[in-house]
C-alpha cells in the first residue's frame, strides 16, 4: 500500500469536469484507489472511480488529501493521481 | 380569444421564438415498493441492469451526436451521466438493496437516490450542491426506462416551446433535432447547464418564471429571449411585429447581405456592430457578418460558475473571442453586476453596486478581470469599456487601478497590448453632461440608452406602473443626445451607440439625424438593423432631427418620426 498527501491545486476544487477525469485516471490502473480528507476531525473516504463519491468529498481549492492505493501498480496510480489533483 | 399576457422571467438565452407551447412535466418519479419474493431477486436485478444498459446506449448515442455537432463542448455533461451509470456507489448499492431487500428496482433506485441527494444538500459548496441536478436527470431516465418500452421522446410538431418547472440539459440534447423552437421554465438561471446548453444550441429561453400555471399546452407564445419575458396568447397586433422582426432573423439573412457593410441610402457608412453576453455568442456573431462587437457584458462569463473565476481561464475565453472576431475590434465592458440578474434574487441591491462603482468597492474582482484582458490583448483588437460612471473621481481610480495592473503585468514579463483604449459607457445624466471633461482622460464612449434613458426620465422599466413613461422619443433625451454628440465632436473620441435604441428603426434614425455614424445591436436586431440602414437617408434625417428638436411630446415626436421612414 502507498500513501501520498497532495494539496488541491484546481481552482474550483474537485468540481464535476475534474472529479470525471479522476474516475478516468483511476480507471487505467489495477490498483484500488482511495481519496480521503479529513474534515472537522472527521475522516470522509471516496473511491477515486466513484464519480459520486468523489463529488460527496467536496474537496476545495487548497485542501489537502490522502491519495491512498493498493495493488500491483500502485506507486504509477498514485503518481498519476496526485500530478493531476496538484492541477 | 384569451387576452395577451406578457409574463417576466430572466434572459438566459437571447433570440426570439414564436410557438405553441407544450408543457412538459416533470415525472413526479412516484414509485412504489413492492415486496418480492427472494427468488424473484435475480429477475428483477436482471430488469434493472437492462435499464441501465438502455440508458446507457441512450447516453453514449447522445454523446457521439454532440461531439459530432458544432457544441462538442457539451458533450462533458453527457460524459458525469455515463460515469453516474458505471458508479459502484450508485449501480452496485442499488443491486444490494434489491437483493438484501426483496424489493422492485425503481423502489431501490428511489432509495439509494434518496440518500445520496441529501449528502448533497448538507455539501456547503453552491456549485457541487447544484449536481444533484446530474443525479435526479440520470434517475429520471433510469426509472423511465423501466417502465416503458418506446421511447420518451415525444413527436414535437413544429415551433414547440418547451415549458416546465425545469427542463434538463438532456432533454434538450434529445429533443435538439430541431423541433423545439424555444423553452420557458420556473427554475433556473443564465448559469445553469440548460441556459448553457439553450445558447450553444441557439434556443430562445426565459426562466425564472415565477407562476407557470397560466400557460397550456397548445397556447400561442412569443419567447423574447432577449428581454427575459415571455408573451402569452399575444394580440394579432405583437404578433404582426414579432413575425415581421423574426423574417430577418440572423439564420434568414442572405450571405451577400451579411457581407456588405451598412451603409444608407445617400451613400453615407454606418458602422453596426453587434452586442453580446456570452463568449459562445461570439460565432453566430462571425456568421451573421458582425463587422464588430459594439458591446461584449462580461458579467455573465465571470460568474458562470457562480463565484470568482480563475484568470487563466478567463484569459483563454477571452483570447478566444478575439480570435472568432479577429481582426476586427471587440469591446469588453467590464462586470457589471447588481442591474438585472444580480438584484432579481435579491442578492444586489440596484444602484450601490452597479457597474464601476461595484468594481472599486471589489477591487480583487476587478484587477482580476483587467489581468485576464491585458493577457488575453495581443489576441486580437481589444478595447476596454468601463460601464455606470457617474463621478470623474471615479474614474480616475479606475484608471489608476489599470494602470497599476499593466505596471505589474510589465514587471512581470508578461507580454501584453499596451495600447488597449479604455472608453467610458454614458449611462448615467452625470456622465452624459461631464463627457467632455472625461474626454481627456479616455479613448472612446458607449453610449448606454437603457439607462440614460431610465435615470433621466426617472422610471424603473421593471415597475409596470411607470414602465409607458419610457421614450427614446422623449424631448429631454433627444436633448441629452444632442449634447453628447456635440461635446464629444468638439473633443474628437468616437461614440457608438448600444442600448435598445439603436435597434428600433424609429429611434435609430433619430441617431442617425442627429449625426451618430456608430451603432450597436442584439444579435437579433442586427440582420433587420442592417436592412433599416439602407433605406435610410441621412440627409433627410438631419432635417427632421432639426424639426423634433422643436417638439414637444414624445407622442408627437415618435409618430412624426415613424411617417417619415415609413
Amino acid at each position: 500500500m502507498t500513501e501520498r498527501e497532495v494539496v488541491v491545486g484546481h481552482r474550483l476544487g474537485i468540481h464535476a469536469r475534474a472529479a470525471a477525469r479522476v474516475v478516468q485516471l483511476s480507471s487505467q490502473y489495477e490498483s484500488s484507489i482511495f481519496l480521503s480528507r479529513t474534515d472537522h476531525g472527521k475522516k470522509v473516504e471516496a473511491d477515486a472511480r466513484s464519480i459520486l463519491s468523489i463529488l460527496l468529498l467536496a474537496a476545495a481549492h487548497g485542501s489537502a488529501l490522502t491519495v491512498r492505493a493498493d495493488g500491483a501498480d500502485e506507486k504509477a496510480a498514485i503518481d498519476c493521481i496526485c500530478e493531476y489533483l496538484k492541477g | 380569444m384569451r387576452e395577451e399576457r406578457i409574463i417576466r422571467g430572466v434572459m438566459a438565452s437571447g433570440g426570439v421564438a414564436i410557438g405553441r407551447a407544450i408543457r412538459s412535466f416533470d415525472p413526479l418519479l412516484i414509485s412504489y415498493n413492492f415486496h418480492i419474493s427472494q427468488t424473484a431477486t435475480e429477475k428483477e436485478v436482471a430488469r434493472f441492469r437492462a435499464s441501465v444498459e438502455k440508458s446507457r446506449r441512450q447516453l453514449e448515442r447522445m454523446q457521439s451526436e454532440l461531439r459530432e455537432s458544432s457544441i462538442p463542448e457539451s458533450s462533458f455533461l453527457v460524459d458525469a451521466h455515463l460515469l453516474i451509470l458505471q458508479d459502484k456507489l450508485f449501480v452496485d448499492r442499488i443491486i444490494e438493496t434489491i437483493e438484501e431487500e426483496s424489493v422492485n428496482a425503481e423502489w431501490a433506485i428511489q432509495q439509494v437516490s434518496s440518500e445520496l441527494y441529501e449528502a448533497y444538500d448538507r455539501l456547503q459548496d453552491d456549485y457541487l450542491r447544484e449536481r444533484r441536478g446530474d443525479l435526479e436527470d440520470i434517475v429520471r431516465r433510469m426509472l423511465h426506462n423501466l417502465s416503458s418500452k418506446s421511447s420518451s421522446v415525444p413527436r414535437l410538431t413544429h415551433d414547440a416551446i418547451l415549458v416546465g418547472k425545469t427542463i434538463s440539459p438532456s432533454t434538450l440534447f434529445e429533443l435538439r433535432a430541431g423541433r423545439v423552437a424555444g423553452l420557458v421554465t420556473e427554475t433556473g438561471s443564465p448559469l445553469s447547464h440548460t441556459a448553457i446548453v439553450a445558447r450553444s444550441l441557439g434556443l430562445p429561453a426565459v426562466m425564472g418564471i415565477h407562476d407557470l400555471s397560466c400557460i397550456s399546452s397548445g397556447d400561442l407564445l412569443i419567447v423574447n429571449g432577449t428581454r427575459g419575458q415571455v408573451i402569452c396568447n399575444p394580440a394579432p397586433s405583437t404578433l404582426r411585429e414579432y413575425r415581421q422582426g423574426m423574417k430577418e432573423q440572423p439564420r434568414s439573412l442572405r450571405r451577400s447581405a451579411a457581407t456588405v457593410p451598412a451603409t444608407t441610402e445617400d451613400g453615407i457608412r454606418i458602422s453596426l456592430g453587434a452586442n453580446i453576453n456570452f463568449s459562445e455568442e461570439a460565432r453566430a456573431a462571425v456568421s451573421n457578418g458582425t463587422e464588430f462587437i459594439g458591446l461584449y457584458r462580461t458579467e455573465f462569463d465571470f460568474f458562470k460558475e457562480g463565484q470568482k473565476p480563475a484568470e487563466e481561464e478567463l484569459t483563454a475565453q477571452y483570447a478566444q473571442v478575439l480570435r472568432t472576431i479577429g481582426p476586427s475590434t471587440v469591446t469588453f465592458r467590464t462586470i457589471d453586476v447588481g442591474s438585472d440578474w444580480k438584484s432579481r434574487d435579491g442578492t444586489g441591491s440596484s444602484l450601490a453596486s452597479r457597474g464601476l462603482r461595484f468594481s472599486l468597492e471589489h477591487q480583487d474582482l476587478f484587477k482580476l478581470q483587467l489581468r485576464a484582458l491585458f493577457k488575453a490583448s495581443r489576441k486580437g483588437r481589444m478595447q476596454i469599456l468601463l460601464p455606470f460612471v457617474s463621478t470623474i473621481d471615479d474614474l480616475d481610480a479606475a484608471l489608476e487601478i489599470i494602470a497599476g495592473v499593466k505596471r505589474d503585468l510589465g514587471r512581470q514579463k508578461i507580454s501584453y497590448d499596451r495600447e488597449v483604449p479604455i472608453g467610458v459607457m454614458i449611462e448615467t445624466p452625470a456622465a452624459a453632461q461631464t463627457c467632455d471633461l472625461m474626454a481627456s482622460r479616455v479613448e472612446f464612449f458607449c453610449l448606454g440608452t437603457n439607462d440614460l434613458i431610465q435615470y433621466y426620465l426617472v422610471i424603473d422599466r421593471a415597475d409596470q406602473s411607470v414602465a409607458h413613461l419610457y421614450s427614446p422619443f422623449h424631448p429631454a433625451i433627444l436633448r441629452c443626445l444632442h449634447q453628447v454628440y456635440t461635446l464629444l465632436q468638439y473633443s474628437g473620441r468616437p461614440v457608438t451607440v448600444c442600448g435598445e435604441m439603436a435597434a428600433d428603426p424609429a429611434a435609430a434614425a433619430v441617431l442617425l439625424g442627429l449625426g451618430f455614424t456608430s451603432l450597436s445591436v442584439s444579435l437579433t436586431a442586427y440582420p433587420r438593423m442592417k436592412e433599416t440602414i439602407s433605406s435610410l437617408n441621412v440627409g433627410k434625417l438631419r432635417e427632421l432631427a432639426g424639426e423634433i428638436m422643436k417638439m414637444d411630446s414624445p407622442k408627437h415626436v415618435e409618430d412624426r418620426v415613424r411617417s417619415t421612414i415609413a
